[in-house]
This record gives C-alpha cells, structure tokens and sequence, in this order.
C-alpha cells in the first residue's frame, strides 16, 4: 500500500503563506491576533528593558571597582614592550632614496611625533617619583625629554629629513609606558642593536645611537598615567644608520638592558625588545 | 458462530487437529494475502517465486516426484546430480539481506545531522588559511588548527553514533543461526551427513524427533510425526504429519514439512525416522520467502529520528540564516572577506550544538539499560522513546496476551458451572470439591490422561514442570495435580489395564483401570473425548455423586453448558465412567482393545471441562494503564474469532460494557445489518472479511471503533493493519512472537517480540524485546519513552539556551568591533566539555505529573523541539547568560586597564600584531602578545560566566511547568554531579591548563568566578515566575506562548 504523498500545488502554497501573513477569518497577523502580538510586545519591551537595567546597574557596580587613575590590575605588563618610530605597517622602514614620497610619510610622523614639548627639567639619574602621601597629588609633573639630545636624529636644522633623503635614516626606539614600572631598577639602562643574522649584522653597518649608548634615564620614571601625567613625554632612542647596504633587505633587533626587564619571552616577541626591517633602495 | 465453531474446539482431543475439516474456508484466505506479498514484491525473482509456490509437490505420487526430481527414494540422487543441482540453485541456506556497506554506514554518520554544518566550518577555516597563506607566507596556522579541531569533533562524534548503530543487530543475523547444522541424507544408495547447506532439491532426507527440518520436504514415510509450526504460523498447538496428501494448499497439507520448524516426535516403531524429499531449498523455502518479506519492508524512521531531524534543521536554519545575514552586514561594513569568512565560522560553532547528539545518544541508551532492568530489552535505541509515543498497540495473542498454555478454566457437573483459577500458578482454586461428582470427575480426569511430567522435577513448582503429551493433557495433568497431589501415585494405585488412545475417527480417549479400593473387584473404565460423542454413549448422568437416568432436561442443561463453554472460546471435553460388573468382568479379564470386548455404550456422563490458553494475570491492569494512558490496544491474531473475542473481553482489550454489531444484533434480535453500527464500539474482523476491504474501508474501521479484534489474519494482513494505522498518524507498536509476526513487527513504528516464546526472526524484526514476555513490561516501556521525550526536551532547552551566549559574542565583535569575548575552541569547551554531564543528568530527571495519564503526543502537533523551546531558550534565558558572559568579559578587560569605552571598534587595531604599543585608558601601551594573554583571559571569563549561569539553567529545566522546589531540588542526585562536572572542568581548564596556550585558557582570578552570579540569580527567579503564572493561569496567553 502506497500511502499518496499530498502536493501542494504552487497556488496552494501561495495561499497557505497569504492566510498565514493575514487570515481575515481568525484576524490573525502573522498566526497572532492583534491583542497577542500587543501583548507579545509589551512583554519583549518589559523583559528587555528589565534586562538593560540590569545590565546597566551590574555596568555601574563594575566600574565603581575600577580607579580613574591606575588600573586595578596590571598582570599583563610586567614586561614592556618596545616599539619603533615611524611606526610603520609590517614594521619595515623602507627608503626610496630619489623618491621623496617613500619618505616623506615617515617624516611627517616623525615631526608630528617629536613635537616639543615644555616639561620639568629633572635631575637626571634619579627617579621622578612623586607620591600621593595620603593627599592626591595631581596633576604630576612630567620631565623633558629635550629633543637636543637626539643630536643627528633631533631633526632640528637637519636639510637630510632625518636622514631619509641621503639614506642613513634614523629609527627611533621607544618603550612602552606602563604606570608605576620603575625601569631599570635603579640602574642605568641603554638600548642596544645588532642585525639580527650574520649576513645581517654585515649589511647593517655602522650605526649610530642618541642619546649616546643609547641610554634612558630614569628621570622618565615611574609614569603614572594618562590621568596624572597629562604631560608625559616617553623617552627615546634613536638610531642613525650610517651606511646599511643598499637594495638588501636588513633584520634589525634592539633591545633594551635593563636590570628588571627581561628580553626572552619566546612568546611575545616585543617584550623588551622590537624587530624590524630595515632596506634603503638606491639606484 | 453455531454449532460448527463448537465442534472446532471439541474434537481435538491430541492435538491432532482435523486441519481438513475447520480451516477449509479460512485456511487458503489465510496465506492467499502472503501469497499476494511475493505477487507484488517488486523483486526480479518475483516470476519464479510465485512458481514455486503454486508447486504442486504435495499433491504428485512418489513416482510423479521421482521423475520430477530426477531421483530415487531408495538410491537418494547421485553425488555428481547433487553438485550440479548445487551449483545450479546454490546452497540451501538464506541469503543475508543486501547490506549497506559498513563505510557508507559510516560516512552517512559523518554527514548526518549537525556533521555537514561543521565540515563547512572546518573547511571555511581551510580556505581561510588559504587566503592568508597567499598574502602572507608566515601566517599563523590557527584557522588550520581549528580547522582541524572541528573536523575531529566531527569524525569523533561520527564514531559514537556509528558505534552505537552497529550495536543494534541485523535481522538476518540469527535467521542464520536457525539453519540445521547437519542433515542426514540418502545419496548413491549411502546414507550420510552433510552440511544442511549442501542440499539439494531432490534429495531424500531423514528426520529424526527433535530435529529441526533441513528444508522443505515432502513427506514420503512419517508415523506418528508431529511438528512445531507455531514460528510460521502462530498456531501453538504441534501439527501432525504424514505421508498422505490432504489439502489442497501446499502450506495446509500434512505431507509438507517446513525448513526450519522443529520436528518434535517420530514415533518409535517401525523406524524412528520420517522420511522426505527436499522440494525447496534456502530462499526458495516459505521461511525464506516470509524472510525476505521481512526484510523488504522498509524500516520505518522512528519518531525520535522524526524529531531529532526536525531540531536539526531549526537549528541548522537560525546558524545558517544568522551566518549568511551576518556575511552580509560583515562585508558591507567593509569586512575583508577574509574576516568575514572567520566570522562565519565563528557564527557557526557558536550556533551549532556539537555535543547534543551525542548526549541524546547517550541519554537513550541510558534509558534502554534501565528499560532492559525491567525486562525491555532495546534493539534500536532510538525505539526507546517510540513506546512513548505510541498511540496503537496491535498485540498478538498466543503467548503475548496469554500464557501460551492450555489452562482448565470452568468445569461443569452437577449442573452447575464452576469457574477454575487460571492465573499462573493455580494456587486458588475455590470451586466446591465436596461433591460426590468431582471425585469421579476428578478420578476420570486423573486415570484418563497419558500425559506424564518428567522425572526429577519435584522440587520445580507444578506450573513450570516439563511434562511429556500434548497441550490439553498437560493441563489437565497439572489441574489435577495441583488439586488432588501426586497423580502418578494415584494413577499407579488404580494400574491400568488397557487403553485405547485418542484418535480422530472414534474422537475419544478410553482406559480401564483396577481401582484402588480394595473391596471393589470392579474395573473402572474412564473416558473423555468430544462432548457430544461422549453424551452419545451415556445412558445416565451422575448429579451430586448420584446417577440418574440421562432425560431430555438434562441433555438440555448439558447442551446449554456445552454452548456457553463454547461461547467463551475455550476447548470443551467432556468425561465420562463405567464401572464394569464384576461378575461379566472378573479380575483375570483379559481386555482387547482392537476387538473391543467391553462396552462402550450406556455409561454415566460425569461432567464437562473446558481449556482455554488463559490471559496472563497482568495483562488486563496493563491494558487498563493503556487505556488510560490514551492508547488503543488492537488484537491482531492468526486464532479464531471466538476464542480472540474471548480473551479480548477477559483482558479488557474489548471492555466489558462495550459490544460488537453482532452483539447488539442478538441482543435485540434483529439482524446485524440493521444495527446502526454507531452504537457499537467494539468490532470483531476476521481476516476473510478483512481481504474484501478497501483501505477506505479500513481507515472508516480504525476510526470508529475503539475496541478491535482482528483473528484468522495472515502475515500480509498484519502488514496491511499496522499500514491502516500508521495511515491515522498514529505511531504503532506492534507485538509478536512467530517468524509470520515478522514482516508486521517490521513495518511497525516499533515492533516488540517475546523473548521467551519468541522466534529468533521475530526477535530479529523487532525493535524491542520483552525478556519476560509479559505484556505489562510494554506499560513501563511507554512510561520510559513519554519521560525521556519530556527529559530530551528539557536536555535541548539546556543544551540550546547557551548557545546564543556564545553566538551573541561574535555579533558583537562584528559590530560594535569589540576586541573577541570568546574564542571557537572556548566554545567547543563548552558544548563537549562543561555541559555534557548536566545535559545527561537531565535524562535521571522523575517526571513532573503523572505521564501516564495523559494524551500520547500527536506525531504531527506535539514536537520535540517548538516554537516556544526555542524562543524561549535563544531569546529569554540565552540572551540573559549573554548578558551575564559580557558583564563578567567586561569586569576582567575594565579592572585590566580597558575600560568598556575605549573597547568600541578597537578590533583592527587590537588584532594587529605589528601594533605593540596599543594605549589602554589609563595610556599604559600593550604588546601583541599581551592584549593576545588579555583576550584569551577574555575568553576564560565568558566562558565561566556561562558556565556559571549553565549550572542556573541545569537546575530550572528540571521541570517546565512545576517549581522546583515542587520537584524536590536534590531529588536527583545526578543533577549535582552534573554541576560538580561543569565547575571541576572550568577549574581544571582554567588552572591546570591555563599555561597551555593553544588552548585559550588562562587563570582567572577567582572574584571573576562570581561576576555572573547575580544573572544565575535572575534565570532562576525568571524561570520560577514564568513556571508559577504558568500554573496559575492555564490556558492564558502566557501558557501558550511561554511553555514549552
């Protein structure tokens, strides 16, 4: 016994979806009366507007437990990272020596970038540390970081662009800020670059670092915050290469020595420390 | 039914049932509709089945056969005839269904259900890599990894399922094992052992008493053979064989033995042996042919299956509509088709449930493992739940609904009739044994009985002795020994001197025995046999222990006892003495029992006793449940019509007050064609009538009367009822135990055969099997599968409702650019890790109200999955635990320097691993690799916010409709192990594995464990107030729209 299968033919189906999207008999919308799809409605409001107030209120809760000033927990930052200046897509530095336009973006973020700023003049060698001692203490003062320093890199009176137009550029280094890090654990840190290979360190050649060694006072440190240290301006290093063989495409690595920073986190790759690619194309 | 039915169960007396005489008329219908079957089976061998079986085999001569068959009934055939013939037609054995190969069994496995949704993820991620790759050689293998974490999600719970199926045995598996091993067969004049297997037609075999028979084979030599039919033909009773042609039908013909049916006595002398020819072999035989009718009876999809699928594509529908919707909004906000190619997988694992199959797997076998404690053993797990829905149970009769025993169930003497005890174990017989009468009656029905237990069965209860003789001997032997104690001390006190077995010309059994009085010289002749034949021979009556001439009042008063007996459907004898003059018979008499030289006439009628194959004592309170429960319970038997109307009455499958047309039509007298057929709600169809009705007509019957019986039906005829029913939408359970049940036990919704007295194909057809063959299992069966389908509609609620609080995550992060709240391989944590217990424990949940009273659910209305479980799961509870996740992602981001403000579109920059230096809202800058740490934190925390609100959603699905507290809350300890599981798993994932980052685990601090609390709180508080307005407004617009 066959049991027949009912089709549906293609007017039956359009009727079906007709008396489903509106059946006058029932005065159904949609399979719902009316005073069903009100109370559907109402309640969806009620239910959701319930349920945003709560959210709302669990929100508010939450950010009570969060200080404006510092975060409640930085379990992530132990480690700074490094990063270099002009921040570029895929971190390579790429200088087109007779094309101006390779270039010129990086200058113009690198002028944007070291922007002058009128900060303290700390004691260098030392801490800037400026605690609350039971009386919020704010805003805090932020030390110069004096563009002078930077020598050839400064950018100041400098026709080269940064070096850009004759092909030594510089690369600026910078470490991230984390609030309360006292870097360097009270001793001196520097930053360092090598090539990262041999053939590397080869095309590398020589290279020039500002301040001289590379070093960052500690005058920069603690950073308390964007909230407290409106003015803080991070200290830099950069690095002038002098003669990196042209058309070559140069894995650099610098890496900053300090007592309480370590720099071999297989993981993460820019704790302490920051890779590029360096490659100047001369015709 | 008159007088012709009366003499169907008055004259066997041996169980030589006269087949000739009752089963003309119904014989030929009852096999026409098999033969029918093989007609329409749509086979390329049809042509030559039905050539085969309108063989005409039985009716030839010896020597018509032999020419037929190329043989001889001395020499056998020759070895190199047999080969030929053995290459020709193959070997005799059943050839195995057409089997899906066990790799496309497998593979459907991996294609079925959520499978081809995961395949499209793993392979999206594929291609994503793809894409990557081509941009950027040294691109992280995460999509390729996930890709292939998916694709072993897949194979893996593709493994389980296919391990489970393969569980569930295959039909032709044990009809195999019914082959006789050897067979002993004349060839080249020798008389050897072969292999069954290696039979040919024409062969001439030999059968001995308790053999099973190689093949069909045509009878050439037999004395005294009997053979069990009852696994073909559902009679009960052994058949007896011969050499001589006797009917016209192959099947009713005494010369023809069945392959497979057993052979129980050859008698002794002269040779032990019946002899045969083979005249089919393997397929060709009527078993084979009823195999292969079983086996191409497609396997219906069980309604679970139905369900399951109908989820399947509900939740396949949403993730796929969400997934293209969200490709879409993903591409015109300026995605790269690559990010919107991993939103899409994202969308998908979080949309699909990848461990609910398997946990509905699991919970069935569960339930099959505590049904086979109560003595349901389930084939096909997913049938576990078909009980439960079950609207129809057609029920066979022999061995189902009765005992499958010929049972004493009234008596009649001093006019009056008395009601025997016919439960199980006869322990209460209260019917008044002072009379003078009974003890005669009692002495007759001790001394007049060849039947005899075997020996070293003492310490068995009576009912369970194994007693040599045939069915109604045996229950008069253990009627008189639970009443009168040791019969065969009786019977050696009162020595037998002759006696004259039963046979079916004289239709009466006669002893003479000494009696064991000592001062009573006279021999006792006893006798018993048909009532009318023995009433013939009586003279007087005995009345109060006193003879009495035999008048016409009292021929009257045994007439109307004879026909009341009779009306009930049960076998009557009647008994009758003669104590023999001692003077004409002294104690030297030598009697002759071939000369007859003693009377046989003018003897002293004693009173009548009348069998019936008794209901098993539970069946009538079970079939009372099933009534209540909402389901209709049909008798579909291959007895006659008076004898099923009979137990259907005393089991209640035909309830007392209801009558049938012909009923009415004798109570009112009037003629059954004027009954207004309205006003009777029970109907009694004979398979003859059954043959002449249209489908229509069939329909028209099903529907209108509540109480049917169906008797006299053959195999086809059970097919086409459970056909009829399944027309109604009604799920149909069908019960069985002969190989002719096998086809329906088949076809049915779900078909449940007896384990004791059922036949292997039988057992093999059915989906389930009643290891103690007692019908009242079926209620539990049907209480188990209503609970789990109302515990896997709570299991998917569970299971359904975290998934938007994984889905809800990734839309966020496509829209408002959220760094990701949770990650793909989280989400598998959750669907294959903290939620599979709970969703288990579920299955251990006791039901809410009493499930048997109510309705069985409507296959096409009452779905597993509705409209109201989904929208409640996704849109209330699901959208809170959402909620609740990002309270507790944003809690970890805000206290780790993120606040939820700068977190808005942030996503380009955060994924960008050249980026190291990102600022936070305290302008601190991160690295890659720690926003990387900090959003696989992220991940952690949504995850234990849903974890934590899972462990609210386990305990509000206890129950949909009461409180919990009405439920009992630690009532089900296995709810609590399911909490423990979830917490003990996030606790390992976090903390023990939160150093392996390939995993996305990270520690959490603890206070972020509690974040989500208040959100568990609230699923709780919501879902009792929805459970309460349920309760307290029924009917109400709340009710329908907010119970599931």
């Amino acid at each position: 016994m066959v049991i027949q299968k009912e089709k549906k033919s293609c007017g039956q189906v359009v009727e079906e979806w007709k008396e489903f999207v509106w059946n006058p008999r029932t005065h159904q919308f949609m399979g719902r009366t009316g005073t069903s799809w009100a109370f559907i409605l109402l309640f969806y409001l009620v239910f959701y507007g319930f349920l945003t107030a709560m959210f709302t209120l669990t929100m508010w809760v939450m950010l009570q437990t969060v200080s404006d000033h510092t975060p409640k927990y930085q379990d992530r930052l132990a480690t700074p990272g490094l990063m270099i200046r002009p921040k570029t897509e895929n971190l390579d530095v790429i200088v087109n020596v007779s094309d101006t336009e390779s270039w010129d973006q990086h200058v113009q973020k690198l002028n944007k970038f070291l922007e002058p700023q009128k900060n303290d003049v700390c004691r260098p060698g030392r801490y800037y540390e400026q605690p609350d001692n039971g009386v919020l203490n704010y805003p805090k003062r932020a030390c110069q970081f004096n563009r002078t320093q930077l020598g050839d890199c400064s950018g100041i009176g400098d026709p080269t662009h940064y070096g850009y137009s004759t092909g030594q550029p510089c690369v600026f280094i910078k470490m991230n800020r984390v609030i309360n890090f006292y870097a360097g654990a009270n001793q001196s840190m520097n930053v360092t670059c090598v090539g990262k290979r041999d053939e590397d360190a080869e095309n590398l050649g020589n290279f020039v670092m500002f301040p001289a060694n590379g070093n960052i006072d500690l005058m920069y440190f603690p950073y308390y915050g964007k909230r407290f240290h409106v003015n803080y301006t991070q200290p830099l290093v950069a690095v002038k290469f002098l003669n990196v063989t042209p058309n070559v495409e140069v894995n650099v690595e610098c890496r900053i020595n300090a007592a309480n920073i370590a720099t071999d986190d297989e993981r993460d790759k820019f704790a302490g420390r920051v890779a590029f690619k360096l490659r100047i194309n001369k015709t | 039914m008159g007088k012709k039915t009366l003499e169907i169960y008055s004259v066997e007396l041996n169980g030589t049932k006269d087949v000739e005489q009752t089963d003309k008329q119904d014989g030929k219908e009852r096999y026409r509709g098999l033969k029918n079957c093989f007609h329409s089976k749509k086979d390329h061998h049809t042509e030559k089945l039905k050539k085969e079986l309108d063989l005409d085999d039985h009716k030839l001569s010896i020597e018509e056969l032999e020419k037929k068959y190329g043989t001889n009934i001395i020499t056998g055939l020759s070895s190199t005839q047999a080969a030929e013939l053995l290459a020709q037609n193959g070997p005799n054995a059943l050839t195995p269904p057409k089997e899906t190969p066990e790799i496309i069994k497998f593979l459907k496995q991996m294609v079925g259900g959520f499978s081809i949704l995961l395949w499209i993820g793993a392979i999206l991620c594929w291609i994503a890599y793809g894409i990557q790759y081509s941009m950027n050689k040294s691109s992280s293998l995460d999509d390729v990894y996930l890709g292939c974490v998916l694709a072993l999600v897949v194979i893996l719970t593709g493994i389980f399922a296919y391990y489970q199926e393969a569980k569930s045995t295959n039909i032709m598996s044990t009809f195999n094992k019914m082959i006789p091993q050897q067979a002993f067969v004349i060839r080249d004049s020798e008389k050897k052992t072969i292999p069954a297997e290696q039979l040919v037609v024409g062969d001439i075999v030999e059968i001995k008493g308790g053999d099973r028979v190689p093949a069909d084979i045509r009878l050439l030599s037999a004395q005294g053979c009997k053979v069990d039919n009852s696994s073909l033909t559902g009679e009960s009773e052994p058949q007896a064989r011969s050499s001589e042609f006797t009917h016209d039908s192959l099947l009713e013909t005494k010369n023809i033995a069945f392959y497979s049916t057993t052979c129980l006595e050859v008698s002794t002398s002269p040779v032990g042996t019946a002899t045969g020819m083979v005249i089919n072999t393997g397929d060709r035989t009527i078993i084979g042919q009823i195999a292969s009718l079983a086996s191409g009876v497609g396997n219906e999809k069980t309604p679970i299956a139905i369900e399951i699928e109908h989820f399947v594509h509900i939740v396949a529908g949403v993730a796929v509509s969400i997934g293209i919707l969200f490709f879409i909004i993903a591409v015109s906000l300026k995605y790269q088709v690559l990010d919107a190619i991993i939103f899409l997988i994202g969308i998908i694992v979080a949309n699909v449930p990848e461990g609910l199959l398997a946990t509905v797997t699991v919970t069935l076998s569960l339930t099959a493992k505590r049904m086979a404690k109560k003595n349901c053993l389930v084939k096909n797990l997913e049938a576990v739940e078909t009980l439960g829905s079950t609207s129809i149970i057609c029920s066979d009769k022999t061995g189902t609904l009765t005992q499958n025993r010929m049972t004493v169930a009234h008596l009649w003497f001093d006019n009056q009739i008395f009601i025997a005890d016919t439960s199980e174990d006869h322990s209460n017989q209260v019917f008044d044994q002072s009379s003078g009468t009974w003890a005669s009656l009692s002495k007759i029905i001790t001394l007049c009985n060849r039947a005899e237990f075997k020996p070293g069965q003492e310490s068995v209860p009576i009912m369970k002795r194994i007693v040599v003789g045939d069915a109604s001997e045996t229950a008069l032997l253990k009627f008189s020994e639970v009443i009168l104690g040791d019969v065969m001390e009786i019977r050696k006190r009162n020595h037998k001197v002759a006696e004259i077995p039963f046979n079916s010309t004289n239709k009466f059994q006669l002893s003479i025995h000494k009696t064991d009085d000592p001062n009573d010289k006279r021999f006792l002749m006893v006798m018993k046999g048909a009532p009318e034949r023995i009433l013939e021979k009586c003279s007087t009556i005995m009345v109060n222990g006193q003879e009495q001439p035999l008048d016409k009042s009292t021929a009257e008063a045994f007439h109307t006892a004879y026909m009341e007996l009779g009306g009930l459907g049960e076998r009557v004898l009647g008994f009758c003495h003669l104590y023999l003059p001692a003077d004409e018979f002294p104690e030297t008499y030598t009697f002759d029992v071939d000369a007859m030289n003693f009377p046989t006439s003018n003897l002293c009628f004693v009173g009548l006793l009348s069998m019936i194959d008794p209901p098993r004592s539970t069946v009538p309170d079970a079939v009372t449940k099933c009534r209540s429960a909402g389901i209709k319970v049909i008798m579909v038997t291959g007895d006659h019509p008076i004898t099923a109307k009979a137990i259907a009455k005393s089991v209640g499958i035909i309830s007392a007050n209801s009558e049938t047309v012909e009923d009415i039509a004798k109570r009112l007298h009037i003629a059954v064609e004027q009954v207004n057929k309205r006003d009777a709600k029970a109907a009694v169809v004979t398979g003859a009538e059954l043959k002449d009705m249209s489908p229509e007509q069939l329909d028209e019957l099903l529907t209108n009367y509540s109480e049917i019986v169906f008797a006299r039906t053959s195999p086809q005829q059970k097919l086409i009822i459970v056909e009829g029913c399944q027309r109604q939408n009604a799920v149909v359970a069908v019960t069985g135990d002969g190989v002719n049940d096998s086809p329906a036990l088949k076809k049915a919704d779900i078909g449940i055969a007896m384990g004791i007295a059922g036949s292997d194909a039988a057992k093999n057809a059915a989906d389930m099997v009643l290891l103690d063959d007692n019908f009242a299992s079926i209620v539990t069966g049907v209480e188990e599968g209503r609970l789990i389908f109302d515990n896997l509609k709570k299991t998917i609620a569970y299971t359904l409702t975290k998934n938007i609080a994984e889905l809800c995550p990734f839309l966020i992060y496509i829209i408002v650019g959220l760094p990701l709240p949770i990650g793909t391989i989280t989400i598998l944590f959750i669907d294959l890790g903290t939620d599979i217990i709970p969703s288990i424990a579920l299955a251990y949940e006791k039901a809410e109200s009493d499930i048997m009273n109510r309705k069985p659910r409507h296959k096409k209305k009452d779905r597993l999955v509705n409209e109201q479980l989904a929208i409640y799961s996704y849109l209330h509870i699901g959208l809170i635990q959402a909620v609740g996740g990002f309270v507790v992602y944003f809690t970890v981001y805000a206290q780790e320097g993120f606040k939820p403000s700068i977190l808005i579109n942030l996503r380009v920059e955060w994924e960008d691993s050249n980026v190291n230096d990102l600022e936070d809202s305290y302008g601190q800058q991160w690295t890659w690799y720690q926003r990387k740490y900090l959003e696989w934190t992220g991940y952690t925390a949504f995850f234990v916010g849903i974890m934590v609100q899972q462990i609210a959603d386990l305990i509000i699905r206890k129950t949909r409709r009461n409180s919990i507290f009405q439920q009992g809350l630690f009532r089900n300890k296995v709810i609590w192990v399911g909490i423990a599981s979830q917490i003990i798993i996030a606790l390992i994932l976090s903390y023990g594995l939160g150093s392996i980052t390939a995993l996305n685990f990270t520690m959490l601090r603890p206070q972020y464990w509690f974040v989500a609390v208040p959100y568990a709180i609230l699923i709780w508080v919501y879902d009792e107030v929805r459970k309460l307005f349920i309760r307290l407004y029924p009917g109400s617009w709340w009710e329908k729209n907010m119970y599931y």
